[in-house]
């Protein structure tokens, strides 16, 4: 439960933060929420991976549909793999690692409980 | 001892972050993969669809406000208050759909595309240094500053661009900078200048001066005017006025010709193609159904992605002018207004000499000149290559012009220095001239404006609402003795120099001659009684004489019969050369493949429409004969120039047993009538393995697969289209060039009318519907009615987004 409240609060998160902000601030704002929520190392990096990178997925998905491909068919020949696959990786491993960032920097604080 | 795993795991966050921040370079660019790919302010963000939004901006600069309506080809109507506003409206709006392009050509004009693409650019770089394309675009705009009004408008255009980059964040910046990785610079009327120079060398750089004095070297005289004629005399000139010319020509005193003793032996610079090139024409009232005059203009260039031309609507108290502009120049280019339309094909004049110089010494701080020795000045270029440390070039300058080839750059042994004399170096302020035919009200403000025009040399087309039409041959000319500008000259002495140029009022000129029209295609310009002399690095034989005759012919013409003779795909020079080829053949010797080509080549109409297999098999016989026949050319040690397709088809025709009919590599001795049959079966040979290859049949838009390319050559933004048309033919749409504009104006009373068509689109973004949306109409010969109404409030009918530019603060 906990750690689909911490995928959601990154979504989330990182929706309101990165409206504003550069790409990068999504690994801010999912290592807050990964000290927050301070779920295990597994765990957190994978709600972390999938807040930003779900993030990513559907914002790319209604541009998409929205714009009716006209970009994502070009540009996609440009790259030799999917782009779509290709930024759910970044936006997710980067979102991952920050989450997974966040719950070890809290790591130290546990022992002394 | 979770310390040293948060670190790790910090590690790798901040490495992931940085390395998908930044650009890479593994043999291909990559461009900072999380930058581009997030789907918040990432390439995402560039796609669009129709819908236009209404735009909002307050600007600094602006006095008042300015209402920008679109109509539904994405044509802006820029409505604004005072000329001041009109031009920073038109560089803001210009850039905020071509912003990309119009820095990129302008980079690719100042010798910086290697800056963008990397050290592969650097010898290219080097060329447009080494041409003084800075050198003669600081010359233009120092000249600019002198005139309050060219003054005006270039810059009121540079920071209305500059507002628009002003206020680009990453999300909305055009996609290449983001693909590429880079920002946009502040713009200068520098760059204006530099474009317009960009225009200058595209039209002007097909000299082949070092080609025709190792010609006149190895073949002497008599062949060199055989197979190079300065003018091949056929069909009409431009002008054709024999003993009108009522002038004192300006005389100079006659001294030899001094021409380098060696042969030039150097690797050339890339070259326009030659078909590049443009039709206009204007026809009187008298022939028209309408009684009033049209005037018609498609210019042929190599077709790309954003097009080089925007169309755009100016209006202000004053000023009413629509038509196509060259995205980062101010004003319109070929267009019209309330009572005047005009247009422009490349006079083809040569406008650019090479002086053979003779250094001191190594250091190059001398060379002599009548004599004595002269002081050089040189220039030190910086070239700063993405990703490679900056490289240094010194450009040497004489009196004549910077020295393009030395033992540095493509001149390949220490004698070899040729100093480049260039009419673009001269200064001058074309955007004045522009801008006083965009306000133009009649012939006399025509030619007022164009008293300002000089470089490079274009044939003026004119029309007004009044009745009138003219063409005029406009340029600054250097007064050149006969074969002087054919050959390279001695830099040595100063007497071959330019030493007065043509007063504008003795150019080439023609108003309302009898026949009803006036009409150029980059033909001989003028009759022989025409006092001065003429050279350029060939005429087109064919266009114009196909024009004249169908003009000459017509009555009672509306517009609609202008966009068919725009789109005319007949094609002359096949109806006069393939009759005498064919004949040549004997069909003994043919294949079955042979045969059946053949049969289609007899059936031909001499059509190279879309579906036409005969244009296929005549072009790849075209293609195979003429390397054969100018094998000569090929193999030579030193370069040669090709002669004309006239001048060889007329040579096929009148000389067969010319020894170049003989192909070198064989020992027989062949004809023209060996080298028909031999190239034809080549040609049919080519199409055969095409068939194969491409599992298609040979119609002629299929075989000749134009292509309209993305700028940086992004294939993914680029289109194959299917259309008739090649070089020499009216529909000059080959390959790689053709009409890149298409405008017909007719100049009626009760309010002038329009229609226009470009291959591409308004806006510049690869992920707008307006990216590539007229091309199909283009391809269809179909055209875009241009709604020239004169107020914001008249337009909305055909308007479907208004953008309003408002002063700060309000």
């Amino acid at each position: 439960m906990k750690f689909i409240i911490q995928a959601l609060a990154t979504f989330i998160g990182c929706f309101v933060v990165q409206y504003f902000l550069p790409w990068w601030t999504l690994a801010i704002v999912s290592c807050t929420v990964g000290y927050y929520f301070h779920n295990n190392g597994f765990a957190s990096f994978v709600a972390g991976f999938l807040g930003a990178g779900i993030l990513w997925l559907a914002m790319a998905f209604y541009i998409d549909s929205s714009t009716q491909s006209i970009l994502t068919a070009k540009v996609g020949k440009l790259f030799p793999v999917n782009i779509f696959v290709l930024m759910v990786l970044i936006g997710g491993l980067v979102g991952g690692f920050a989450a997974l960032t966040g719950t070890l920097m809290r790591g130290k604080k546990m022992a002394r409980y | 001892m979770q310390y040293p795993k948060a670190i790790i795991s910090l590690l790798v966050t901040v490495a992931l972050v940085y390395s998908l921040n930044r650009s890479w370079d593994f043999g291909k660019p990559i461009p900072p993969l999380g930058k581009f790919l997030d789907p918040f302010h990432g390439f995402w963000k560039n796609a669009e669809t129709r819908n236009v939004p209404s735009e909002e901006a307050s600007l600094p600069g602006i006095k008042a406000e300015v209402s920008v309506v679109y109509d539904s080809a994405l044509i802006p109507h820029i409505y604004a208050k005072n000329e001041r506003d009109l031009f920073f409206a038109q560089g803001y709006i210009t850039a905020r759909h071509r912003l990309w392009q119009m820095e990129f050509q302008t980079h690719a004009a100042a010798g910086r595309i290697s800056e963008i693409i990397g050290a592969d650019a650097i010898d290219f770089d080097r060329g447009q240094r080494r041409l003084g394309m800075v050198y003669a675009a600081q010359n233009s705009v120092t000249e600019m500053e002198k005139d309050s009004i060219a003054k005006m408008i270039a810059h009121r255009y540079s920071d209305g661009i500059n507002a628009y980059i002003n206020s680009l964040t990453y999300e909305t910046m055009p996609l290449e900078y983001k693909l590429l990785n880079y920002w946009p610079e502040p713009w200068t009327p520098l760059k204006s200048g530099l474009l317009l120079k960009y225009m200058a060398k595209t039209l002007n750089i097909g000299n082949k001066d070092f080609e025709m004095t190792n010609a006149l070297k190895l073949f002497g005289k008599e062949t060199l005017e055989l197979l190079y004629p300065d003018n091949e005399h056929v069909g009409d000139p431009i002008v054709d006025n024999p003993n009108g010319w009522k002038f004192k020509p300006i005389a100079l005193d006659s001294v030899p010709l001094a021409i380098p003793k060696d042969f030039v032996q150097i690797s050339q610079l890339e070259k326009s193609s030659p078909e590049i090139g443009s039709n206009n024409w204007a026809v009187s009232g008298g022939k028209t159904a309408s009684g009033s005059p049209i005037l018609c203009n498609d210019p042929h260039l190599e077709l790309n992605l954003p097009s080089i031309w925007f169309v755009v609507h100016l209006s202000a108290p004053g000023y009413n002018a629509m038509g196509a502009s060259l995205p980062g120049a101010p004003a319109v280019i070929s267009g019209f207004n309330d009572s005047i339309a005009w247009g422009v094909t490349n006079a083809q004049r040569d406008l650019v000499d090479w002086f053979k110089i003779e250094f001191k010494d190594k250091t190059k701080n001398e060379y002599l000149s009548d004599g004595q020795w002269k002081p050089t000045r040189k220039v030190i270029e910086r070239i700063s290559a993405k990703g490679k440390p900056d490289f240094y070039d010194t450009v040497v300058y004489t009196h004549q012009g910077p020295i393009t080839y030395d033992e540095s750059y493509h001149g390949e042994s220490e004698k070899n220095n040729y100093a480049f004399r260039w009419i673009a170096h001269d200064p001058s302020k074309e955007l004045l001239a522009f801008y006083l035919l965009n306000k133009g009200k009649n012939y006399s403000d025509y030619m007022e404006a164009l008293n300002h025009y000089t470089s490079s040399a274009q044939n003026f087309v004119f029309a007004c609402t009044n009745g009138d039409i003219a063409m005029r041959v406009q340029g600054k000319y250097p007064v050149r003795r006969k074969n002087e500008g054919r050959f390279v000259l001695d830099g040595t002495k100063t007497s071959n120099e330019w030493k007065a140029f043509i007063p504008y009022d003795q150019n080439v000129t023609y108003k309302n001659p009898s026949r009803g029209f006036v009409s150029s295609a980059n033909q001989y310009p003028v009759d022989d009684s025409y006092p001065y002399y003429i050279t350029a690095t060939s005429f087109e034989a064919y266009r114009n004489r196909r024009i004249n005759h169908l003009l000459s012919e017509m009555n009672a013409i509306t517009p609609h019969d202008m966009m068919k003779l725009q789109a005319d795909n007949f094609n002359l020079k096949a109806s006069e050369s393939l009759p005498a080829l064919l004949a040549m053949l004997d069909s003994t010797k043919f294949s079955a493949e042979e045969k059946a080509a053949y049969q289609k080549l007899k059936a031909w109409d001499f059509i190279n429409d879309i579906a036409s297999e005969g244009a296929s098999y005549y072009e790849a016989w075209t293609w195979a004969i003429y390397p054969m026949i100018w094998d000569e050319v090929a193999a030579s040690k030193v370069s040669l120039p090709y002669p004309t397709a006239y001048t060889t088809i007329k040579l096929l025709k009148e000389n067969p047993t010319l020894g170049y009919f003989d192909i070198q590599a064989t020992p027989e001795k062949e004809t023209a009538l060996e080298v028909a049959q031999k190239s034809f079966s080549e040609g049919v040979k080519e199409i055969e393995k095409w068939k194969l290859e491409t599992k298609k049949e040979p119609s002629w838009a299929v075989f000749k697969d134009s292509y309209i390319q993305h700028l940086a050559r992004l294939e993914p933004f680029s289109y194959h289209v299917i259309h008739g048309g090649n070089g020499n033919i009216v529909d000059a749409h080959s390959k790689r060039n053709g009409p890149s504009w298409r405008m017909i104006v007719s100049l009626e009373k009760s309010g002038v009318k329009a229609w226009g068509v470009y291959p591409g689109g308004q806006s510049g973004n690869p992920g707008s519907p307006y990216y590539n949306n007229m091309i199909d109409i283009w391809t269809a010969d179909h055209y875009l009615n241009l709604h020239f109404n004169t107020s914001a409030e008249q337009i909305k009918p055909f308007s479907i987004s208004t953008s309003t530019l408002k002063p700060e603060g309000k």
